[in-house]
This record gives structure tokens, C-alpha cells and sequence, in this order.
């Protein structure tokens, strides 16, 4: 069954394909946009029910594997030490990200000349820089002007509180000298454009019923949708078609009641994370293009990257009051952002703090520690964890590898019948020196904050939230699959505008860079309007 | 949702099961915080039962092991054991069932850190974060004048 043409189609409602659509809204062209979830309901998220602990380990699970909700699709991870996470729905991965909000640094984008590794991207942090100003804006950034870790750049909302948890763990990088700012956080910490502030409610992470957290369904989406973007939920895309010429002719769905329709397009835009684009390229098989779509480099799905993560935890004497406030956004530290030779790897990473967690998580990490065993002495272990503790995370840069991959498994499939990608991932010995390095220095600023014990784990395994690499930008058509401003080489109306464009990964969330690349790509296209296909 | 019928626990397990809930999570030295058992999570932990077919089996085998030492004892059944022999005989269970306690003490922690008394035991109010949130220290931002003095930390 098919649908009336239109100029674009956007594959996915998340965190890029909101920015994308909001910004292509002005060209007045037909826009329609897919996405395989629906619309959530604030009022019905985790905090507001007193079983919000345990949500997370159910409809609010961070791997789809485990969520199993009718819009999920299964993802076979089992080849990687990380497992993936994301979620489906009108705003992605922004409904359940924590918001911590950063930006690449200036060497990111120079690895290769910087460092001898990797390959530099095809544009720099300067050409970015209007873009993260406009996504700061349209977000609503809160922070502090003036961080020494970045060149300056403007922050419209102040910080979030730092609380008892934020002051205590600050002393401990003041203590040994070391750089720390408070987080640049996508959370309105003042009323910001019809959204209100943030109340401290913690459970960032599993949706934020107050509405403060930008996620992209409460940012971008009702902007867009006022500009006459066209977003139907529920429709999961099952492949691009190619047309006789070799290029994109729209693509084909699956309606909410499982009807089979092609929405015909004169541009399409994939916007599926690193994950979810790779799987659709490599499932859009054709005479033209028989190793999947926009494949000819051989790279679609390779290189993937996470971040990988270790998490130290600190045990104190006092209260924190850490159940309170946005769970992950508080201060960060880049001291060890920069290459040193020295440390016995190249690239480097942040820290981050967390808030502490609720009662009940308190339990049953501690049950899982072996740290709050049942029992005579259980109140007085539980009484040492409960409100005591607090995380820092580091958020490792990983490199690019061909072997780190996405591809097709030849039998796990979603609802719809649609094979489910297949992860292939081993961690790199950089990234081992790097956590462990990461590990040791945590340990010694939890202490200096005044932790009389730590707890490490040296890789967080449920942490794939971060997905990047798998359909690179370049200029050389051999060495990547889209060109610097986000069209494919070998498809000139096919556009990626995801994590799956990342060249190299820095060591910081990426979702600020993801939106801001989408915000370009979508410039770079109504620059080039009368001659984008040239 | 399981068979219900498969978790219903007879009178006599009911009161067992309140026994090894109050030895999993006994009241506090202070009496600030309640036993499991006393607080009546029995109800809930059959809830969850309901839910975790799985679980089921070993919690009726377990309880039924119990019954059988306390028997052997000269009692009627585990809760008529003198509390002082009533942790040894639980970790004899535990050691021959090793799927019974594990499962048992997860859906007591969740069932017990919910509950209004451990919350206010705890010095928490017995809500959920929405709508009223909760009020967090700014906290001193003075300090990072020491971290602005160090000037430029990143490569271009």
C-alpha cells in the first residue's frame, strides 16, 4: 500500500531525528517523520508511584532484551562485554538518558593529528560551535559559564544544586588539585520555554515526570510539530528502497496495525542511533547495492563505538541527601581529558559523579555486593550504605575498530519479522589502561572527599547507551560512509543524522553532539536545497 | 501472572513464613525498624510469588523443610520452635536448598524498603519523588576559583 510522496522522510523521533525535523520545518517542504514507539505519558512515568525502584528492572529497563515492550526490538549482544541500551519511543534515548549534557572538546575532532590515532573528523570543533549554541538554547542547558576545559561557550540556565553528595565529593578534587565543574545539564533548572523547573525528583533515568529534563519529545518535537512536520508513532521501517537509478525512492513500514505501506521520498534521513541505522542500511539489500545500502566502503556497522564505563563508589560517614536531585548530573572532572604519553594510553576521559540511590535499590545492590546480607547484622550494613554512598562513573573514549560491529543475526528477529542486529565488541588494551588508570584515580579522590571505604566495578557491563561509529563521516568514499555534512557517498538523497556518524568517540556523552550535528546537517542541506543531489 | 492457586500458602506456611521473614530482616537493635515478619509482608512476598513461578516451588520445598526439622524438634510446626533455634534450622535449609533463601530475600528487601513504617524509620517520607520533588543545597560554587586559576585545559 502506498502512501503520497513527500520531500522527506525521517527514520526515528529521537534525540537527532527531533533536532533534524525542527530544523528542516522552516523549508515548508513535506516532512514526514517515523518512529517505531509511541508518545510517552509523563504523568504515568516511575516517579510517580511508589513502585519507581522496581520499575527499572521492568517496563523502564534500560535493555530492550529485558524491557520487551511491543515497540522494542530484540538486540543480540551477547558477542559484547557490553550490552546495549536505548529506548523506543517519540523522543528515543533521551526519555531514559540521564541528561548530562557535554560537549566533544576542540582535540576530539583532531585524534589523528593530535595523537596518531584514529582519523580526524571531517570538520572541526569551530564549525560545530553555532550548532551546540543553538541545541543549548533549544535544550535548555543549565551549568556555569567559564569551565577551563572548554573554550567558552554560552550556558542559558544555572546549575543544578550540587547538594550535600556534590560539595562533599568537590572537596576531594580540591583536595588533590584536580580539575572539577559542575555538569552541563539538559535540565531546566528555571522555568525554559514552557518547560518547568526541575524539582529534584532523582530518577532521572527512568523518564522525568515534572517535564524538566529535555528529552527530545518535550524540546524539539512540539516545535517541530507546530512547524508542520507530519510524525506518525507506532511505525516501525522495515527497508529503504532503492530506486532503478540507485537512489533512495522512500521507504517501506509497518503500520500500528501491522499493515505493510511504502512512503514514498525524494530525501530520506536515517536517524535510528548507531545500532538501528546500521541494521536498516545492511537489511536494505538490492541489485544495487547487494552488501546492503550506502555499503560500498564495506564500513556500514563497523567501528562501532561505546563508552566504556567503570564505576567507583565511595562509602561516608554522614548523610549525603544523594536520593535527591538528577541522578547523574551533578560535577564532572576532565582532568584526565587530554593525551599525557605517560599514563600509559592515549585519549582519556571524564569523571562523573552520581547521586546516591532509593531504599530499595540500596537493598538489592547491596544483596548483589554481598555488602547488606539478611539477617542479625543486616540493619547495621544497610545503615552504612543507605544515604552514605556515592558513584563517580568514567566515561572512557573508546577508538574505532573494524572488528567492533554491527551486522545482521541470521535468526533472532523483531515483531515484525525484521532481522535483530548482532553486536560484535571486544574492549580494546587502551581502553583496559584507560578504566584502570580511571579506577585508581577515583578511588583517590572518594578518599581525599573523605569515603572510609571504595568499591569498584571496572566495567559496567549494562552500559551501552552510548552508540557511535557504525556509518562514518569522511570526505574519502573508501574510508567512510557519509560525506562531511551527512550524505551517503554512494546515495545522494540518502542522509544519516545519528551517533552512527561519529568518527571518534571523545570521552563524554554524545548526545549534545548528536543534536548538534543533526542541527548542522539539516543547515548543510537547506544551504544546498537547489542542488543537493549533485 | 502465574497460577495463584500453585502460590497459596497454607495457614500453617503463612506462619512460618512470617518467622524467616523476621529472620531475614530482623527488628533493629533500637526498634526503629520493624521485623519483616511483624510488618505483615507475607501478603506481598505471595504476591510476588504469583509473579516469579519459578521461585514457587523452592519456597514451598523450603518451607515444608522447615516444618519437617521442627517436627523432628518436638514442635508443631517452624514458628512454634524457640526462637533461639529457628536461625539454625533456617541456615540448615538454606545450605540443603540453595534455591530457597536467595529469591526469598530479594522480594523481602523490595517489599520492606517500600513500606511506610521502614520509610519513616529511615527518616524518609512515605511518598513517591512526584509531585512534591525535594529541596537540595546549591551548594559552595566559591571554590572554583582555584579551578578557574589554573587556566586553559584543553588542545585545540
Amino acid at each position: 500500500m502506498a502512501e503520497p510522496g513527500v520531500d522527506v522522510v525521517i527514520v526515528g523521533a529521537g534525540a537527532a531525528g527531533a533536532a533534524l525535523a525542527w530544523s528542516l520545518a522552516e523549508t515548508r517542504l513535506r516532512i514526514v517523520c517515523l518512529e517505531q514507539g509511541g508518545w510517552m505519558d509523563p504523568s504515568r512515568y516511575p516517579s510517580t508511584g511508589r513502585d519507581w525502584e522496581m520499575r527499572a528492572f521492568g517496563d523502564f529497563a534500560l535493555s530492550p532484551n529485558s524491557r520487551g515492550r511491543p515497540e522494542d526490538y530484540p538486540v543480540n549482544d551477547s558477542g559484547s562485554p557490553i550490552r546495549i541500551s536505548n529506548f523506543n519511543a517519540v523522543g528515543g534515548s533521551t526519555i531514559l538518558y540521564a541528561a548530562h549534557f557535554p560537549r566533544l572538546h576542540p582535540s576530539d575532532f583532531r585524534v589523528r593529528s593530535l595523537d596518531g590515532v584514529a582519523e580526524d573528523w571531517p570538520l572541526d570543533y569551530a564549525r560545530l560551535a553555532p550548532y551546540y549554541d543553538l541545541n543549548a538554547e533549544m535544550t535548555g542547558v543549565a551549568g556555569l559559564a567559564g569551565d577551563p576545559a572548554y573554550p567558552p561557550k554560552p550556558v542559558p540556565l544555572p546549575p543544578v544544586p550540587l547538594g550535600v553528595l556534590g560539595d562533599t565529593l568537590a572537596r576531594g578534587f580540591d583536595r588533590l588539585g584536580w580539575h572539577w565543574w559542575p555538569s552541563d545539564s539538559a535540565i531546566a533548572t528555571r522555568e525554559h520555554r514552557g518547560r518547568p523547573p526541575c524539582i529534584n525528583l532523582g530518577p532521572c533515568i527512568l523518564g522525568c515526570a515534572q517535564g524538566a529534563k529535555g528529552s527530545a519529545d518535550v524540546t524539539y518535537w512540539p516545535a517541530a510539530l507546530r512547524a508542520g512536520v507530519e510524525l506518525r508513532t507506532r511505525c516501525r521501517v522495515r527497508e529503504i528502497l532503492v530506486r532503478e537509478d540507485g537512489m533512495a525512492g522512500g521507504v517501506v513500514y509497518v503500520d500500528p496495525e501491522g499493515v505493510t505501506r511504502r512512503q514514498p521520498a525524494e530525501i530520506v534521513v536515517l536517524a535510528c542511533n548507531g545500532v538501528g541505522t546500521p541494521r536498516l542500511l545492511l537489511h536494505s539489500t538490492s541489485r544495487h547495492f547487494p552488501d546492503g545500502l550506502a555499503n560500498r566502503s564495506g564500513l556500514v556497522g563497523r567501528n562501532l563505538m561505546f563508552h566504556p564505563y567503570a564505576m567507583v563508589t565511595g562509602f561516608f560517614e554522614d548523610p549525603l541527601g544523594g536520593y535527591k536531585g538528577p541522578t547523574g548530573c551533578c560535577i564532572m572532572s576532565q582532568e584526565f581529558y587530554e593525551t599525557d604519553p605517560a599514563r600509559g594510553f592515549v585519549r582519556g576521559y571524564t569523571f562523573e559523579t552520581l547521586r546516591g540511590m532509593g531504599p530499595v535499590s540500596t537493598a538489592l545492590l547491596g544483596l548483589a555486593s554481598g555488602r547488606v546480607p539478611w539477617g542479625e547484622d543486616h540493619h547495621r550494613a544497610y545503615a552504612e550504605l543507605f544515604d552514605r554512598s556515592a558513584g563517580m562513573v568514567v566515561i572512557s573514549e573508546d577508538l574505532p575498530d573494524p572488528e567492533n560491529r554491527v551486522t545482521l543475526d541470521p535468526e533472532l528477529r523483531d515483531g515484525d519479522g525484521i532481522p535483530a542486529p548482532r553486536i560484535e565488541y571486544r574492549l580494546s588494551e587502551n581502553s583496559r589502561r584507560m578504566l584502570a588508570h580511571a579506577v585508581e584515580r577515583a578511588k583517590e579522590v572518594l578518599e581525599a572527599a573523605g569515603a572510609r571505604s571504595t568499591a569498584a566495578e571496572p566495567l559496567l557491563s549494562l552500559a551501552g547507551w552510548h552508540l557511535m561509529g557504525t556509518a562514518r563521516m569522511g570526505r574519502d568514499p573508501e574510508r567512510s560512509v557519509v560525506n562531511e555534512w551527512g550524505r551517503c557517498h554512494d546515495v545522494r538523497n540518502l542522509f544519516v543524522a545519528d551517533g552512527s556518524l561519529f568518527v571518534t568517540a571523545g570521552g563524554v556523552n554524545p548526545t549534545n553532539t548528536i543534536q548538534a550535528l543533526a542541527l548542522y546537517i539539516a543547515d548543510a542541506m537547506k544551504k544546498r536545497l537547489g542542488n543537493l543531489f549533485d | 501472572m502465574g497460577d495463584a492457586s500453585e502460590a497459596a500458602l497454607s495457614p500453617a506456611e503463612v506462619r512460618a513464613l512470617a518467622c524467616v521473614l523476621d529472620l531475614l530482616v530482623p527488628r533493629s537493635a533500637d526498634g526503629r525498624l520493624p521485623g519483616a515478619g511483624e510488618l505483615g509482608l507475607v501478603a506481598a512476598i505471595e504476591a510476588a510469588l504469583r509473579d516469579a513461578p519459578g521461585l514457587r516451588p523452592a519456597v514451598h520445598l523450603g518451607l515444608a523443610a522447615l516444618a519437617e526439622r521442627a517436627r523432628e524438634r518436638g514442635a508443631e510446626g517452624f514458628d512454634a520452635l524457640p526462637a533461639a533455634e529457628r536461625r539454625a534450622a533456617l541456615d540448615a535449609i538454606a545450605a540443603a536448598q540453595p534455591a530457597f533463601v536467595p529469591g526469598l530475600v530479594f522480594h523481602t528487601y523490595v517489599a520492606y524498603y517500600r513500606h511506610d513504617r521502614v520509610l519513616l524509620g529511615l527518616g524518609l517520607e512515605p511518598r513517591p519523588p512526584h509531585p512534591l520533588g525535594y529541596a537540595l543545597e546549591p551548594g559552595d560554587f566559591s571554590r572554583l576559583e582555584k579551578v578557574r586559576r589554573r587556566g586553559r585545559l584543553y588542545r585545540d
